[in-house]
C-alpha cells in the first residue's frame, strides 16, 4: 500500500481542466464552471455566466413602467415578489407617492413568505446534493404549501407581477388568512425536521464545516450582502439598517454566523426562516383593513365599473394602458433586502413614460464573483456544497 | 419686442403673440381646444385661462389676450389649475363612453388633457344628453354630435381658410351642435382639414374611419402626388399599406393644410398593383433592337427626378430617337392649394429632359413609327391608338404591355420632385413592407442597362440624382442628401404669376 502510493507520487502528473455545467444537474440554473484540477484539488474555478442573460435593462427601456414588472419576476425567480416590491418602491420614490397602509403590510407579508420559499429552496438543494434527498422533499413540501398560498393570492405561483404603483394588484381572498395560518405550522414543522436531520448530522457537518470560508473583511470587500455576509458575523440587514415599508414596526432579530463557512450559511437560512415566520404572523395581526391601492387615476387603474361606465374612467384606463404612468424625470437608487441580500434598483426617468435606464444590483453577482476565492484549494467534492450555499440565482445574476 | 414673464421666466415675445404663443416660446404649454394659430380667436373652450398682472384676481383667456411689455403671466397657480380641472369636468359632462370605438382614440386632446389636468372620477349622476351620432356631412366627413365639444374650429376653418362657409352652430346651450345648411353638404375640396383640426373625435374622415387604430400606423414624411403643388404630407402606414395622408407643415407650400383629392391619392399605392415582373424578358426584347430606328421612351410626369434621369440614361443606351412626356390629364384648380396639372413632377421631368438635351413630345404623338416603347410609369398610356409591337412598361398599377415591370409608388421610394413653382422636395420611403418585386423605376432601368451591357445604371436614388445634378446648372453641386427636409427653391424657375392665395416662398 505504502509502496504503491510512493510510486504514484513519483509519476508525472499534469493539471486537468474540466467543465462543470452549464447543464449539470448540480449547477442550479445554467452556469458553467471551468475547474482546473490537480488530482482532487481545485487549483482554480472560473464561473462563466450569461447563459440566462435576457437583456433585462434594454428590454425595460422599451416598456412602460408597469410593463417592466413581469421582467422583475424573472430576476430572482425563487422569490419574485421581493423583486416586484423592490422595483415598485423605486418607481414610487421617483414619483413621490406612497402606497396605502394595507398594501404596505401585504407587501411585507408576501415578501417574507417569498423569503421563506427562497431559503427553503437553498437549504433543500444543499441537502439534496449532499445525498440527503429527504431534506429536499421536506423543503419542497413546505415550499409548495407557501406557493399555493401565493398562487391563491396573486394568481401565479412564480411569475406574480403582483405589485402596482401605489399598491398591490390583489387583496387576500376570503378564507385565505386562515389557510395561511393553517399551513404555517406545517412549514415550521418541516423546517424543524430539516434542522434535526442536518444541523447536528456528523456527515453533514464534516462536509460543510470550515468549507468555503470567507472572512468578514473579504466578504465586505467583495460586496457580499444578505445571509452570506451575515454568516461572516457582519450585522447588515437592510430591513433593520434602513427600514422600509412597515419593517420598523416588526419585532424580529437578525441571526448572525461566526465563521463564514458553508455550514454557517446553511444554518443562517434556517434561522431566517423562523424570523420571517414571526414577521408574517405580526403582519397578519397588525394589518389594517382598507384599500390596497391608492385612489389616484394618474397611477392606479380606475375600478372596472368606472372604466365601462364613465368617460373619465375609460380615458384614464386608456392612457394608463397605452402610454403608461407618467413618471417625472429623475434618478433614484432604491435598495431592499432580497432573499440573497441587498437588491438594488437604479431607475432613471426622462419623463417620457418609459424608463430611460434601469440597472439592477442583483445580490448574487458580487457573491458569485467571490466563488473562485471560496473554492480554491478545496476538493472537487466540496465544490457543490459551496456553490449551493451561495445560492446563485441565474435570473438576477445574469439579468 | 415686448418682454413678458411667464411663471417668472423672462420671455422675449413678438408683439403679435398672444399669451399661449408667448408661453410656447419657453416650452410652457397652456392647454387649449378651440384656439388654432391660423384661425380667428373664439374663446370657446376656456381651457387657456391664466392669471396676469393686468387683471389681478381674474383669469384671462390666453388665446385672446395679447402680450404687453412687462406683463406677468402665471400658468400654474391654484386658481388656474382649478379652472382647468373644472373645464375638463364640464367638457366631459355629456361626452359618451366612446374611446373604445372612436377613431380619435390615441390622438385625442380630451384624453391627453383629462390625464394632465383632471384625472378625477365622474361626479355626474344623471343621464347624458343624446345627440345625433352619425351625421354624414359630406363625401369625406361624418359628424358625431355627442363627442363634439363645440370648439367651432371647423366652422372657422370653413369660413376663413377654405372660404366656403358650409358649417354653422345650431341650437343653444348644451343642445348646440355643428350642422351643414339644408341641401348643402360639406363638399368643399378642403373638408378633410376640419377632421384634422377637430381636437376630439367629433369629425371623422370617412375614408379612414374604422380602418386602423392610430397607434398601429407609423407616420413618415413624404410629398403628396395629387397635383403639381407638392403639398408636404405625412403618410401613415403599416405593412405594405398606407392608411391615410395628413398635411405636414410647410409655410411655403401648403401651410398646414391639404385638399381632399390629395388625401385620397394613396389609394393608387394600395390597390390594383403590379407585383411581379421578368426583367430578363424585357432585356431579350430590347437587346436586338438597340441602335435601330423606331425606339422611343415615354416618361410620366408622375416619375421622380431619379426615375426620369434613369429613363434618359436608358434611352441613350438604346439609341432612342423620340421621347414622350405622358401623365395624368389636367383637372380642376383653385387659387389656394390645388393646381390644374395633376402630376407632381412635370417640372422635374422637363428639367431632366433639358439636362440631357432631349426634346419631349406629347404622348398623343405616339404613332406607327414607334416600333418599341419603354414607358417609365404608364399614366395616360392606357388607350394608345396604335400600341407599339414591343412595349416594356414599368408600371405601378395593372397595365397591358409586352412586359410589365412593377414600379414602386412615389410614397414607397426615396426620391425628389419639383413642384409647379420650382421647389425641389424630397420624398422618403414611407411604407415599411415591400410589395412583391416592386422597385423604383430607376432600379428597373439599371437592371435593363446592366442586361444590355452598360455600366452607367444608377445604383441608388442618390446616384441617379447625381447623374441629373451634374448635367443641370440649377442643381450643380447639390447632393441628394443635402436636399433640406422642407425642400429648396430653384431660383431661376420661379414663375411670374401666382394664384391669389397660393403660399409662396
Amino acid at each position: 500500500m505504502t509502496d504503491s502510493l510512493a510510486v504514484e507520487s513519483e509519476l508525472p502528473t499534469s493539471l486537468m481542466t474540466v467543465n462543470l455545467g452549464p447543464s449539470h444537474p448540480a449547477m442550479h440554473g445554467t452556469v458553467r464552471l471551468t475547474v482546473t484540477l490537480d488530482g482532487e484539488t481545485i487549483i482554480e474555478a472560473i464561473p462563466e455566466i450569461g447563459f440566462l442573460h435576457r437583456g433585462f435593462s434594454k428590454s425595460s427601456e422599451q416598456s412602460t413602467w408597469h410593463q417592466v414588472l413581469p421582467y422583475t419576476d424573472r430576476l430572482n425567480y425563487v422569490s419574485p415578489i421581493l423583486n416586484n416590491v423592490g422595483y415598485i418602491l423605486g418607481v414610487e420614490k421617483l414619483i413621490g407617492i406612497k402606497d396605502t397602509e394595507r398594501s404596505q403590510y401585504l407587501r411585507v407579508l408576501m415578501g417574507e413568505i417569498s423569503r421563506i420559499t427562497d431559503h427553503l429552496t437553498c437549504v433543500g438543494a444543499i441537502g439534496l446534493e449532499l445525498g440527503a434527498f429527504t431534506v429536499f422533499l421536506y423543503a419542497m413540501e413546505a415550499r409548495e404549501l407557501l406557493w399555493d398560498r401565493i398562487a391563491e393570492l396573486t394568481g401565479a405561483r412564480v411569475t406574480t407581477s403582483w405589485t402596482r404603483v401605489g399598491g398591490v394588484a390583489t387583496d387576500m381572498p376570503p378564507g385565505w388568512e386562515q389557510k395561511l395560518r393553517d399551513c404555517l405550522p406545517r412549514v415550521l414543522e418541516l423546517t424543524d425536521e430539516i434542522d434535526q436531520l442536518l444541523t447536528r448530522n456528523r456527515i453533514f457537518i464534516d462536509r460543510t464545516r470550515d468549507i468555503g470560508i470567507i472572512s468578514a473583511e473579504d466578504a465586505v470587500d467583495f460586496g457580499f450582502t444578505g445571509p452570506c455576509l451575515r454568516a461572516c458575523g457582519v450585522n447588515y440587514d437592510v430591513r433593520k439598517a434602513h427600514p422600509y415599508l412597515v419593517y420598523d414596526r416588526m419585532d424580529f432579530t437578525v441571526p448572525l454566523g461566526e465563521r463564514g463557512d458553508t455550514y454557517d450559511r446553511y444554518v443562517l437560512r434556517l434561522q431566517e426562516i423562523k424570523q420571517s415566520y414571526r414577521i408574517v404572523l405580526q403582519c397578519l395581526e397588525q394589518m389594517p383593513p382598507g384599500p390596497i391601492i391608492i385612489d389616484d387615476w394618474r397611477y392606479a387603474l380606475p375600478p372596472k365599473k368606472d372604466v365601462f361606465g364613465s368617460i373619465e374612467g375609460v380615458m384614464a384606463h386608456f392612457k394608463l394602458i397605452m402610454e403608461g404612468i407618467q413618471v417625472p424625470a429623475g434618478e433614484v437608487y432604491v435598495y431592499t433586502e432580497g432573499a440573497n441580500g441587498e437588491l438594488g434598483f437604479h431607475l432613471v426617468s426622462n419623463g417620457k413614460g418609459k424608463p430611460y435606464a434601469i440597472q439592477v444590483r442583483g445580490p448574487g453577482l458580487p457573491i458569485l464573483s467571490a466563488l473562485p476565492h471560496l473554492i480554491k484549494g478545496h476538493a472537487v467534492a466540496d465544490l457543490i456544497p459551496i456553490f449551493d450555499s451561495i445560492n446563485m440565482i441565474g435570473g438576477e445574476v445574469e439579468q | 419686442m415686448p418682454k413678458v414673464f411667464v411663471d417668472g421666466v423672462e420671455v422675449e415675445a413678438d408683439a403679435r403673440d398672444n399669451l399661449i404663443e408667448a408661453a410656447r416660446r419657453i416650452g410652457v404649454h397652456i392647454p387649449y381646444f378651440c384656439y388654432h394659430p391660423r384661425l380667428s380667436v373664439a374663446g370657446q373652450c376656456r381651457m387657456c385661462l391664466v392669471e396676469t398682472s393686468d387683471a389681478p384676481g381674474r383669469l384671462l383667456p390666453g388665446c385672446q389676450v395679447k402680450v404687453k411689455e412687462g406683463m406677468k403671466i402665471v400658468t400654474n397657480s391654484p386658481a388656474v389649475k382649478e379652472n382647468q380641472r373644472g373645464c375638463m369636468e364640464f367638457h366631459l359632462v355629456n361626452h359618451p363612453v366612446d374611446c373604445a370605438i372612436c377613431d380619435q382614440s390615441g390622438e385625442c386632446k380630451l384624453q391627453d388633457y383629462y390625464m394632465d389636468y383632471d384625472h378625477q372620477p365622474s361626479r355626474i349622476r344623471v343621464n347624458k344628453l343624446n345627440k345625433p351620432k352619425r351625421e354624414v356631412f359630406g363625401p369625406l366627413v361624418v359628424y358625431d354630435a355627442e363627442r363634439c365639444i363645440m370648439c367651432t374650429r371647423c366652422v372657422r376653418f370653413m369660413d376663413e381658410i377654405a372660404q366656403e362657409p358650409q358649417l354653422a352652430v345650431v341650437d343653444r346651450g348644451s343642445h348646440s351642435l355643428i350642422a351643414t345648411f339644408p341641401g348643402q353638404p360639406l363638399d368643399s375640396n378642403y373638408s378633410g382639414n376640419t377632421v384634422d383640426i377637430c381636437p376630439v373625435g367629433a369629425l371623422l374622415n370617412r375614408d379612414f374611419r374604422f380602418q386602423s387604430r392610430v397607434w398601429f400606423v407609423d407616420k413618415s414624411p413624404t410629398v403628396c402626388t395629387g397635383c403639381s403643388n407638392g403639398c408636404n404630407v405625412y403618410a401613415e402606414s403599416r405593412g405594405n399599406l398606407i392608411y391615410r395622408l395628413l398635411p405636414r407643415r410647410n409655410e411655403e407650400v401648403n401651410q398646414v393644410w391639404m385638399c381632399d383629392e390629395g388625401r385620397l391619392t394613396y389609394h393608387a399605392s394600395n390597390e390594383k398593383r403590379v407585383e411581379w415582373g421578368e426583367v430578363q424578358k424585357a432585356i431579350e426584347l430590347l437587346k436586338p433592337l438597340t441602335g435601330k430606328p423606331g425606339i422611343a421612351v415615354a416618361i410620366s410626369a408622375q416619375c421622380t427626378n431619379e426615375e426620369a434621369t434613369s429613363a434618359f440614361l436608358l434611352g441613350a443606351e438604346l439609341g432612342a430617337s423620340r421621347y414622350f412626356l405622358c401623365g395624368k390629364p389636367p383637372g380642376k384648380h383653385d387659387d389656394f392649394l390645388v393646381r390644374g396639372d395633376k402630376n407632381p413632377n412635370t417640372r422635374g421631368v422637363q428639367l431632366a429632359a433639358q439636362a440631357f438635351g432631349v426634346t419631349l413630345e406629347e404622348a398623343a404623338a405616339i404613332d406607327g413609327s414607334v416600333k418599341a416603347l419603354v414607358a417609365f410609369r404608364t399614366d395616360g398610356l392606357t388607350k394608345l391608338p396604335k400600341p407599339p409591337e414591343v412595349f416594356v412598361a414599368i408600371s405601378q398599377n395593372e397595365f397591358e404591355a409586352s412586359v410589365v415591370l412593377p414600379c414602386e409608388s412615389v410614397y414607397e421610394q426615396d426620391g425628389s420632385l419639383v413642384n409647379w413653382y420650382g421647389r425641389l422636395q424630397r420624398t422618403w420611403d414611407s411604407v415599411p413592407a415591400p410589395r412583391g418585386d416592386a422597385a423604383p423605376a430607376w432600379r428597373w432601368a439599371e437592371r435593363i442597362l446592366t442586361g444590355l451591357g452598360a455600366t452607367n445604371g444608377p445604383q441608388s436614388a442618390a446616384d441617379a440624382f447625381e447623374a441629373l445634378a451634374q448635367r443641370l446648372p440649377d442643381l450643380q453641386g447639390l447632393r441628394f442628401e443635402q436636399i433640406p427636409d422642407d425642400g429648396i427653391v430653384l431660383k431661376n424657375q420661379l414663375p411670374s404669376e401666382w394664384p391669389a392665395r397660393a403660399p409662396r416662398p
